[in-house]
């Protein structure tokens, strides 16, 4: 595995309502997905995806639902809900300000102060 | 947050499934990868462990997943149950104890509770229901209190208060209904038209009645219960227009009330227009309420009690004005009440009710203080246990919430059992009678009792939780785990706590005890009430006529003469007679009557007469006393001679210096022409009229039956055989004689004498049964503590035997101990007994609140329950072995 980088705190459950939003998957394929958009650059504890899974379910972010895997054994499939889509949107609005932010602070040059 | 709730319900109903899933869906997790590793060339058992170790920890895992679902509370609930459970079935004698006591007490409650609420709190089953009042006249300073009101009253009021939105009159009856031979005697109420829109239930099908049916004579229209239609109609959807044969005449059907339609305690199936003719509706007649004729009105939305009440009260000013009896009328204290429909139909029944329902909770409370100690006992004995635990990190929340679900539930256990207790006490209240309370048809187990029980339980399983929360966490830890003995040391304030429980306890049987044995008392003072008359071997029954039958009043009397010398034959009959109403029927209005000569001096008002019409030998056949003069006879019906018979206390009131004899009298109140002068031939011992407790004097007068114009008629007949055995052929000799006559209420007077002590004799009885039950559970409570005190100090007993006490001198201290909480116990409860007392003096007949003799037999008693239960334990104190107490541990 090449470098990885170390998960902010409160981004995976960003990152698992992303992979849901493309696509319905169960656990594993949440784990997979986020390595595959991140181009395999960020680590995920794999104990700790579960309990966000059941988190978000709590809250009703997303859904479950039980179905059949590609290797055709019952796996539990997750779905965004509208208000998992309508939190993701924020997430990504607030993500995107703050880390535009972080961008902007870090590049600042010493002619610039 | 709703969110979080629904999605925590959803796995709370399938919680084996969530856990089934979860299991499942990590496997696949860990399979998958594994997978997924041989795919990418790890060998298979390297690939297992690896897949496993970059897991991690299953379980933590699951735990952290169940934790996201916000499940713990719920586990940890469960865990605390399923530990509760255990440890009370591990101490059975002391579960079935506490559950016996919680269902006994529980039971006591609910079953009071269920009176309680069906006559008290359930609501009228009517829209806005408390709305709904009823109007009535009473003439206090003339005797009578509730005269109802008149017709005259109704059509001067309707339309005219604005405080009202709609007033009705209305008065019951009943009625033989069906073809000839085939008669039943239907109960009814006859209703002005309004009635029901007043109530808020019009009829489901036709319509309600018209003013033009007020009219006499009566249009012969009727409406029907929705049980009556489902009876003699089959429910037939097309009954208006059908015919019902009322007293032989046919009646057109108009309208079907809706389902339950139930207006208070009437148990009416037919419903008939209030006709009366435009001279009953005058002036004149405004006082004529009789108690017969009730009125009942609903507040507009917004107007108040009391502005209803202005505006009688400024009606009847402005009437007054021009009545030529207005200063009698004032002199009476004339006055339209309007109360309440529903209070006012309880009212009787209201304060007995609450005091059994107090009765009811200080047992309970007894019981709960018997619990606590009984818990505290067990705390103490648990002591160490908990001190290891709180020293191996459980939290002082898990110490609390621990006791607290224990105590509840054992206490929703209770509640349970408590319930079906409840359920066999209504059956109890069944066969004492409680049905002839006002809506107490309707005592029903219902949603609300159950309720009531089950946030009953958990309350108490709370506040019983608290006194052992307390203890558990006040309790000197560290000295408990070094303490060498098993039980630990309990500290003083634990102690000082049972001792005060102990003293409460005691304090509340005795009061409970004096309040039954006040009770008690005066259901037996009101049971040698002599009822002026002799009730045994007398047979009485109404006997109802039909008018097509008995159109006037020669045919009825025609009827009296055949059915008395019918029943006069009969063996055993010693005498029989009739008369419009018997004493303690329950309905003995009071009406007017003028002495000739008599001057009324200042201040002294118009005063309401117990009078009756009686026919046959009726005075005999009651068992009247002749004080002076003759009794009426038959012959004075017949001859319908103006002659009358009055009673001591009239008398005495009349003429307390001269013979009643020879004097004369007119009926109402005035004094009329001289030809209508009734003459008195006769002074009878006084009766009691209205109920045994009834200490009013207010005299009677006896008119021969066919001078009277009141047709309701009651057949009373003295018997050498029991009276109640003559009953069927009584029955007989009416049906035989009379033409569809039908007769209910067959009583012995005896009988009717022991009806009318209901409200005394059944509180009397609840109230005899709690103090024992409180009684047998503060001996039980003594007895615990006290030989709990000794099983505690029993080492220590054992030393000072070892240096030469003697068993006497344990035995005394023990003794000595269970006398201070006696004497302490029983000061409280005399106090008690004393605020008790005094506040339920009106439940009291003949005896005084503050009764010395009952107040010490109650002491005595509590006395030598609390010593015998003291001294057992002294006793086995005593007995020590004081090589055996130190061998122990």
């Amino acid at each position: 595995m090449g470098k990885t980088a170390e998960l902010l705190p409160g981004t995976l459950d960003m990152l698992i309502l992303k992979a849901v939003s493309l696509k319905p998957l169960h656990g594993y394929g949440v784990l997979l997905r986020i390595q595959q958009i991140s181009g395999d650059a960020l680590e995920i504890p794999q104990g700790s995806l579960y309990p966000a899974l059941y988190r978000l379910e709590h809250q009703e972010l997303i859904s479950a639902e039980w179905g059949v895997s590609d290797n055709n054994r019952r796996a539990k499939y997750y779905t965004l809900t509208g208000a998992g889509r309508r939190r993701l949107r924020k997430e990504t609005e607030g993500w995107n300000r703050l880390a535009s932010a972080i961008t902007l602070a870090l590049n600042t040059t010493p002619e610039e102060v | 947050m709703l969110k979080q709730i629904r999605s925590f319900f959803r796995v709370l109903k399938s919680r084996d499934d969530f856990e089934r899933g979860m299991s499942e869906e990590l496997r696949f997790h860990v399979d998958q990868y594994m997978a997924d590793l041989i795919r990418a060339g790890v060998p298979p058992p390297e690939a297992a462990r690896r897949a496993r170790i970059e897991f991690g920890s299953l379980n933590s895992t699951q735990e952290e997943c169940r934790e996201a679902r916000g499940l713990q509370p719920f586990d940890e609930l469960r865990r605390q149950l399923r530990h509760a459970g255990r440890t009370l079935r591990k101490t059975p004698r002391f579960t079935a104890t506490a559950l016996l006591t919680l269902a006994v007490c529980l039971g006591a409650n609910l079953t009071i509770f269920a009176v309680v609420n069906s006559i008290l709190l359930r609501p009228l089953p009517f829209p806005a229901p408390d709305r709904l009042v009823t109007v009535f006249n009473t003439y206090p300073k003339a005797g009578v209190l509730r005269d109802g009101s008149s017709t005259t009253n109704y059509y001067e009021r309707r339309g005219q208060i604005p405080a009202f939105s709609d007033l009705a009159i209305y008065s019951e009856g009943a009625a033989i209904v069906g073809e000839t031979g085939a008669t039943e005697r239907v109960p009814l109420m006859r209703v002005s038209p309004e009635f029901f829109s007043t109530l808020g239930a019009n009829p489901v099908m036709g319509r309600s009645f018209t003013d033009a049916e007020m009219a006499i004579p009566p249009s012969r229209v009727v409406i029907l219960s929705d049980s009556y239609w489902r009876r003699s109609f089959n429910a037939d959807p097309r009954v208006l227009g059908r015919q019902v044969q009322v007293a032989g005449v046919a009646n057109t059907v108009v309208g079907v009330l809706p389902p339950g339609f139930r207006f208070l305690s009437s148990e009416a199936r037919l419903y008939f227009p209030f006709a009366s003719r435009p001279e009953d509706r005058v002036s004149r007649e405004r006082h004529s309420g009789g108690n017969s004729k009730h009125i009942i009105a609903r507040l507009k939305p917004g107007a108040t009690l009391a502005q209803a009440q202005a505006q009688i009260d400024a009606q009847n000013n402005t009437l007054e004005r021009d009545d030529p009896k207005a200063k009698m009328l004032s002199d009476a204290g004339f006055r339209s009440v309007v109360v309440p429909l529903r209070a006012d139909h309880v009212a009787s029944i209201r304060p007995t009710l609450l005091w059994m329902q107090g009765g009811a909770l200080a047992l309970l409370l007894i019981g709960a203080v018997n619990l606590a100690n009984l818990l505290l006992i067990r705390a103490s004995g648990r002591i160490k246990e908990l001190a290891v635990r709180q020293a191996l990190g459980a939290s002082r929340w898990h110490v609390v919430s621990e006791v607290a679900v224990e105590t509840t539930l054992l206490t929703l256990a209770g509640g349970f059992l408590g319930l079906a207790g409840g359920w066999a006490g209504i059956r109890l209240l069944g066969t004492l009678g409680a049905e002839r309370l006002p809506l107490g048809t309707d005592i029903a187990f219902d949603a609300r009792l159950a309720m009531v029980a089950v946030v009953g339980s958990v309350i108490l399983g709370i506040a019983l939780a608290l006194p052992i929360a307390w203890f558990n966490l006040s309790a000197h830890l560290a000295g408990a785990i070094q303490s060498e003995t098993r039980g630990g040391t309990s500290g003083r304030m634990s102690q000082r706590l049972r001792h005060g429980f102990i003293v409460a306890q005691i304090a509340m049987a005795l009061v409970l005890l004096e309040g039954a044995g006040l009770l008690g008392l005066s259901l037996k003072q009101a049971m040698a009430v002599s009822p002026g008359f002799r009730p045994d071997h007398v047979l009485t029954g109404q006997i109802l006529l039909p008018p097509n039958q008995y159109p006037d009043w020669p045919a009825r009397l025609a009827f009296n003469e055949r059915l008395l010398a019918e029943i006069s034959r009969q063996p055993g009959v010693t005498a029989v007679g009739a008369v419009n109403n018997v004493p303690l029927s329950g309905n003995n209005g009071k009406s007017a009557a003028t002495v000739k000569g008599y001057v009324r001096p200042p201040g002294e008002t118009l005063r309401g007469h117990y009078s009756y019409g009686m026919d046959g030998n009726y005075f005999a056949a009651m068992g009247f006393s002749l004080l002076e003069g003759r009794f009426l006879s038959a012959d004075d019906s017949q001859r319908g001679d103006r002659v009358c018979v009055v009673d001591e206390d009239f008398a005495r009131f009349y003429w307390p210096h001269a013979s009643a004899l020879g004097q004369r009298l007119f009926e109402g109140s005035d004094e009329t022409k001289d030809v209508d002068a009734f003459t008195v031939v006769g002074v009878v011992g006084a009766v009691k009229q209205a109920g045994l407790t009834d200490d009013a004097a207010q005299g009677a007068i006896y008119y021969p039956y066919a001078l009277r114009t009141d047709a309701s008629l009651f057949v009373v007949l003295r018997t050498s055989l029991p009276p109640e055995s003559v009953g069927p052929a009584l029955q007989t000799i009416v049906r035989q004689t009379g033409r569809d006559a039908t007769m209910t209420d067959v009583r012995s007077m005896e009988t009717r004498i022991s009806d009318s002590l209901i409200t005394r004799r059944a509180p009397a009885l609840l109230a005899t049964l709690f103090s024992a039950i409180a009684l047998l559970l503060t001996a039980i409570g003594t007895y615990g503590i006290l030989s709990y005190a000794v099983a505690q100090r029993r080492r220590e007993i054992g030393v000072r035997m070892a240096l030469g006490a003697r068993p006497q001198q344990i035995r005394g201290q023990f003794l000595a101990l269970g006398l201070r909480l006696l004497a302490a116990g029983t000061m409280l409860g005399v106090a008690g007994a004393w605020v008790t007392g005094r506040a339920m003096r009106n439940l009291l007949f003949h005896v005084p609140p503050f009764h010395v003799a009952t107040l010490a037999g109650t002491a005595c008693i509590i006395g030598l329950v609390s010593l015998v239960a003291c001294l057992v334990p002294a006793h086995q104190a005593a007995c020590i072995s004081p090589t055996e107490a130190l061998a122990d541990e």
